[in-house]
């Protein structure tokens, strides 16, 4: 029951600013658990300006928060030495969303595999190295004949998104964290690789982080998913839950407006159209209570002295809501180890 | 080769439609050669009706759609074909004539339409160059003042505030920039708005709410929509009919239902199939193989190599877009002899 990588209450504030002007608050007070037992998926959702990606970027430690901590295997990122650093980007290992921008169209695609490779000296010999090379491109489901040796342009976009898969995977990582990988990506090969992140987490044991705006791949892939929104996280748990019986007026919103490829299914037919249509516009205002509030129809009078605590409607899942005051209150915390856990 | 022979064009334009598109065929040049980008597509469009033109990247369904309003770039050729709008061939238009009649008949929400304004502009400003541009044209208000009113009366309609004139496109979110686009699209009331992946961009609750005032203004309208994208959930709750593309021609044409509960065409039965949606878990399925090169096309079906059901006359011969059944088109030799 430990956890791999977890974010305790994790700030990250953009921007100073004499006076606290131009002040973004990006993620707001987030915890988050990854389990070390059991291989899982979890999904980070959001809309743009959710602090999705930014939360990616402190999972990864790539940016260091300005409150909380970020633990990879019970250590504080902050920290690490040089040695436990290094052995933390080999572990945890990240899929960006446009494979095309990562690779450097004058190199042949092996470059982008014997880099990682070279620099965390994995192998003694070439040949090791290209064994290595070849396992992964297989266990990415591709031909290592039809993919080595060649350009990035003489790829489809689909073998390019593998490819990147590959490289995660040639560090034989604990963790991938996958940023909207296939929003660029055709419907015919979005399936494809959608099951390539699945095996892996089902045959190689690796847990995922999956981070999109699409509830729909989110539902198919994931256990668990944390809806964030302006920063915070608006609903937690099961997929199950949140997905198929959202509770927050925010998430409830989110999921009606998916449009499902059903004609018989009226987009947005249930679910609250009430919202208002005014979206938020530039950076969001700081407010005292919750960030919902100025869209969300059923605001109370309440909703705008405090921010809502996460209230645990259910085993698994909690929402952040007043309207759900009735059960009880837990911490970002408790309600991310029990899901992490299998509660 | 040809795609469409002379006698399905006729039954085509028996029934009422404002715009048909014959044997529309466009490459484009590349050092590598030329690329048949849209190969022999024809189809037809009802007064008011939605639409939709789906296929993935490479399939030629933008240049279908930028083909119609001669709005390729440079390197893009069309070979032939017909586009007629109200019986005017668009095709044969002289340049001013065809620059009259965009946005007047015929206008295009574009691909990434937000970052189509200028950004130097004000947005009143860049709404009132577009009636300008068109005096001449079908649309005869001329005074400032009835421009003015024009203009609110088509904000009004997509619910952006009259204030928006004031203002630049960077102070505008990413929805309201797009319903700008929809209000410039309407501003002369069009016969046809091709409408070109226009909410891609954007978040799915901004999406839900653009694609609802874009409907409701399309039926006051009256004016019929070609919805490009490869979004099938879009299209689900969006379009009337769908065009399926593959390769460079249309392989399937039907109304929405028919399409998503009955598909015909092999590669419109594995498209349906890959969808994910909200019952199934951890069940994929992509379509095996690769998109077929323009450069080396297959021959026969371009559907063949990855087609389940590929018998030895798709690799030779061409499949024939036939109405098999009332209003369902399909370009498949399963379909030779009528249903299976």
């Amino acid at each position: 029951m430990s956890a791999l990588l977890e974010a305790q209450d994790v700030t990250r504030v953009f921007g100073s600013g004499l006076l606290g002007a131009g002040r973004t608050v990006a993620v707001d007070g987030v915890s988050l658990v990854i389990s070390e037992d059991t291989p899982t998926i979890t999904t980070i959702a959001g809309e743009s300006g959710s602090g999705k990606t930014t939360l990616a970027r402190l999972l990864l430690g790539m940016i260091q928060p300005t409150s909380g901590e970020i633990l990879y295997r019970g250590q504080r990122m902050k920290a690490m030495d040089g040695r436990a650093r290094k052995e933390f980007r080999r572990q945890v290992q990240a899929i960006f969303q446009d494979p095309y921008e990562a690779y450097n169209p004058v190199y042949k695609v092996d470059q982008v595999l014997q880099t990682p490779v070279r620099k965390f000296g994995l192998v003694t010999s070439r040949d090791e190295a290209r064994q290595r090379i070849e396992e992964s491109l297989r266990l990415a489901g591709l031909r290592p004949e039809d993919t080595l040796g060649r350009y990035p342009h003489q790829l489809s976009g689909g073998q390019r998104q593998r490819i990147m898969v590959a490289r995660a995977l040639l560090l034989h990582p604990r963790v991938i964290l996958a940023d909207e990988p296939v929003s660029m990506v055709d419907a015919s090969l979005r399936a494809t690789i959608l099951e390539s992140l699945v095996r892996l987490k089902r045959e190689l044991g690796i847990s995922l982080i999956y981070i999109t705006h699409d509830l729909t791949t989110a539902y198919q892939v994931s256990q668990n998913i944390y809806v964030l929104y302006r920063g915070s996280v608006a609903e937690v748990g099961s997929v199950e839950r949140v997905i198929r019986e959202p509770k927050h007026p925010y998430t409830r919103l989110l999921v009606s407006s998916i449009p499902l490829p059903d004609p018989d299914v009226r987009w947005g037919g249930e679910g609250d159209t009430a919202a208002r249509a005014a979206t938020p516009n530039g950076p969001p205002r700081e407010t005292r209570g919750c960030k919902y509030a100025n869209r969300c129809p059923y605001v109370m009078p309440e909703c705008r002295q405090a921010p809502p605590p996460l209230y645990r409607t259910d085993d698994d899942r909690a929402v952040a809501c007043y309207l759900h005051k009735d059960s009880p209150p837990v911490s970002g915390r408790d309600i991310a180890e029990a899901l992490a856990h299998g509660g | 080769m040809a795609s469409a022979p002379p006698q399905e064009q006729t039954s085509q334009t028996s029934r009422a439609c404002v715009l048909e598109v014959q044997d529309l065929r466009v490459s484009y040049q590349t050092s590598a050669g030329p690329v048949r980008a849209v190969n022999g597509v024809s189809f037809f469009l009802r007064p008011g009706e939605r639409l939709g033109l789906v296929g993935e990247s490479g399939s030629g369904k933008t240049t279908t759609a930028l083909g119609l309003m001669r709005l390729l770039q440079e390197s893009a050729v069309i070979e032939g074909g017909q586009v007629l709008l109200d019986g005017v061939d668009l095709l044969g238009l002289s340049d001013d004539d065809m620059r009259l009649a965009r946005f007047a008949t015929i206008s295009l929400i574009p691909q990434g339409a937000m970052n189509s304004l200028n950004p130097m502009m004000k947005i009143g400003e860049q709404l009132r160059d577009t009636i300008r541009a068109h005096r001449n044209g079908t649309a005869t208000t001329s005074t400032k003042r009835a421009i003015d009113a024009r203009i609110q009366e088509v904000l009004h309609s997509v619910e952006l505030n009259t204030a928006v004139m004031d203002s630049y496109p960077h102070e505008l979110s990413g929805g309201m920039k797009q319903r700008v686009c929809i209000a410039m699209a309407i501003l002369l009331n069009p016969k046809v708005i091709i409408a070109d992946e226009p909410t891609s961009a954007l978040d799915v609750v901004v999406q839900r709410q653009v694609m609802e005032t874009f409907r409701r203004v399309q039926e006051a309208l009256g004016a019929a929509v070609i919805l490009v994208g490869h979004d099938m959930g879009l299209m689900a709750q969006f379009v009337d009919r769908v065009g399926v593309m593959y390769g460079g021609k249309l392989v399937e044409v039907g109304p929405v239902r028919g399409i998503f509960k009955d598909p015909l065409h092999p590669y419109t039965q594995l498209l349906i199939k890959s969808l994910p949606n909200l019952q199934t878990k951890e069940d994929f399925r992509g379509i095996p193989g690769l998109t077929p090169s323009l450069l080396a096309p297959p021959p026969g079906c371009m559907f063949h190599p990855r087609c389940p059901h590929a018998m030895p006359r798709c690799s030779v011969d061409v499949p024939v877009l036939s109405e098999i059944e009332t209003d369902r088109w399909v370009a498949c030799h399963l379909y030779d002899g009528g249903r299976p």
